[in-house]
């Protein structure tokens, strides 16, 4: 359990009738970048409150860094730093009184990274926090999280409101100080680019479930989107998690064995027009969108499958 | 080195910087002997995982192109190719069987097949020309 970071099993949240977490088991391992992705209600603030002692599972059971979830959340907290998603803050205190009032609840607390982040993001450290715009405010969030030398960092749309330039050394900023100390970095995001550039891991969530959570390198060599024509969207195989058609062409998400399955489609009659692989965005859409007709309703069963490869 | 990375394609990223070794190599950007910058380095300057960059060294490392000094740099191997014949055509096999069924696929005959792979390497060996002038001049 000690190369694992964050481990939920089978969590459970229900807010009256709505399961917001739904038998959730997470794997992150200690020393990644975990893009944890979603759409808006997916499950994904739900299930880091319960991580970080905010709200109590339903069901289920967690551990963070070791810890037991809701059993040592003061060992949890000491250790972890959160950036929250709509990140408030006392407002009217500045940045510089913030960092202050911060420093003293963290024994591995750094002026000097502080002093460091202020600059390099450019953050107005006399002004009060209620007078920032949207994107110095998430700066100030992440200066407060970075400079705490937390094992963990949890990051929920760590860039709302950046302009690309504080986006970019905010990538630089994890990748070079914070990844590869064995630090762990739980990211939440809609902006799948820049999950896409520095995570090294995946968990895809929808409606409270887990539909994918592998390696990304994994991710990207094995899946791959099938297009024939002259085929059928009921040919299937346990490698196939979704299906799209139109008229007679189809197009399926393959999660692996994507040749086998275009020799299968040709055995059929079928003509396999293209075999191409797809960006973080494009398998989100994939797996994720509901309109078309003849999307599969079990992608459940690629984590298992693709995770044990790496 | 100058490395540059699409993260967004389908192709995984780890796997975009062992190409761009091999042809820095291969075109004589880069010589035997010559250090590469840290993973650290690389990370920091791509924005990307260090975890990723050093998986791409250590393919590199284990294929023979790269070598790293015990707790130290990494340097282009100065022997690169200690391969046996046979395994050096096992692994290019693909490639070129990759090669036959696209061309094919898009109506070129094999002999343009087979000129277009002859252009590619006289490209490559024209840049292996152009380094070393540059280096004879620099001396």
């Amino acid at each position: 359990m000690n190369d694992i970071a964050i481990w939920t099993e089978k969590l459970v949240k229900v807010y009256s009738q709505v399961k917001a977490v739904d038998e959730l088991s997470l794997h992150v391992p200690r020393g990644s970048v975990y893009g944890f992705l979603g759409r808006n209600g997916a499950g994904k603030t739900s299930t880091i409150k319960i991580l970080l002692g905010l709200a109590r599972p339903t069901a289920g059971q967690a551990t963070v860094l070791g810890f037991r979830v809701g059993h040592d959340q003061v060992a949890i907290l000491e250790r972890t730093a959160y950036v929250s998603e709509n990140k408030a803050l006392y407002g009217n205190l500045t940045a510089k009184e913030l960092v202050r009032f911060t420093r003293g609840f963290y024994p591995n607390w750094s002026d000097d990274a502080a002093a460091r982040y202020a600059r390099s993001f450019e953050i107005p450290m006399d002004r009060p926090f209620n007078k920032l715009s949207q994107g110095n405010r998430t700066k100030v969030f992440l200066l407060l999280a970075l400079a705490q030398g937390a094992d963990l960092l949890v990051l929920d749309e760590p860039a709302t409101g950046l302009d690309p330039l504080a986006v970019d050394e905010f990538l630089r900023v994890l990748a070079q100080d914070v990844v590869g100390d064995g630090r762990t970095v739980l990211i939440s995001s809609h902006q799948l680019s820049d999950v896409e550039q520095v995570a090294d891991h995946i968990g895809l969530i929808d409606q409270g479930r887990l539909l994918l959570e592998a390696p990304l390198d994994d991710i990207k060599s094995q899946f791959r989107l099938v297009t024939a024509g002259n085929a059928l969207p009921q040919t299937r195989s346990a490698d196939v998690a979704s299906v799209t058609s139109n008229g007679s062409f189809c197009k399926y998400l393959v999660k692996q064995n994507a040749e086998a399955f275009a020799a299968e489609l040709r055995r059929q009659g079928a003509t396999v027009t293209d075999i191409s692989p797809l960006g973080l965005r494009e398998i989100f859409l994939e797996l994720v969108r509901k309109e078309e007709p003849c999307t599969s309703g079990n992608a459940g069963g690629i984590a298992a499958s693709v995770s044990s490869s790496f | 080195m100058l490395l540059h990375i699409n993260p967004s394609s389908g192709v995984p990223i780890y796997l975009q910087i062992e190409n761009q070794v091999k042809h820095y190599i291969a075109s004589g950007a880069l010589r035997p002997g010559e250090a590469l910058p840290s993973v650290r380095q690389v990370a920091a300057d791509l924005r990307i995982n260090p975890n990723t960059v050093a998986r791409a060294y250590q393919n590199l490392e284990r294929d023979g192109v790269l070598q790293t000094v015990p707790g130290g740099r990494t340097y282009v191997a100065e022997n690169p190719t200690g391969l046996l014949k046979s395994e050096k055509i096992r692994r290019l096999r693909p490639h070129a069987r990759q090669m036959a069924v696209e061309g094919t696929q898009l109506r070129l005959d094999p002999q343009e097949i087979i000129d277009l792979v002859r252009q590619e390497l006289n490209a490559l060996e024209e840049a292996h020309e152009r380094h070393s002038d540059l280096d004879r001049k620099a001396r």
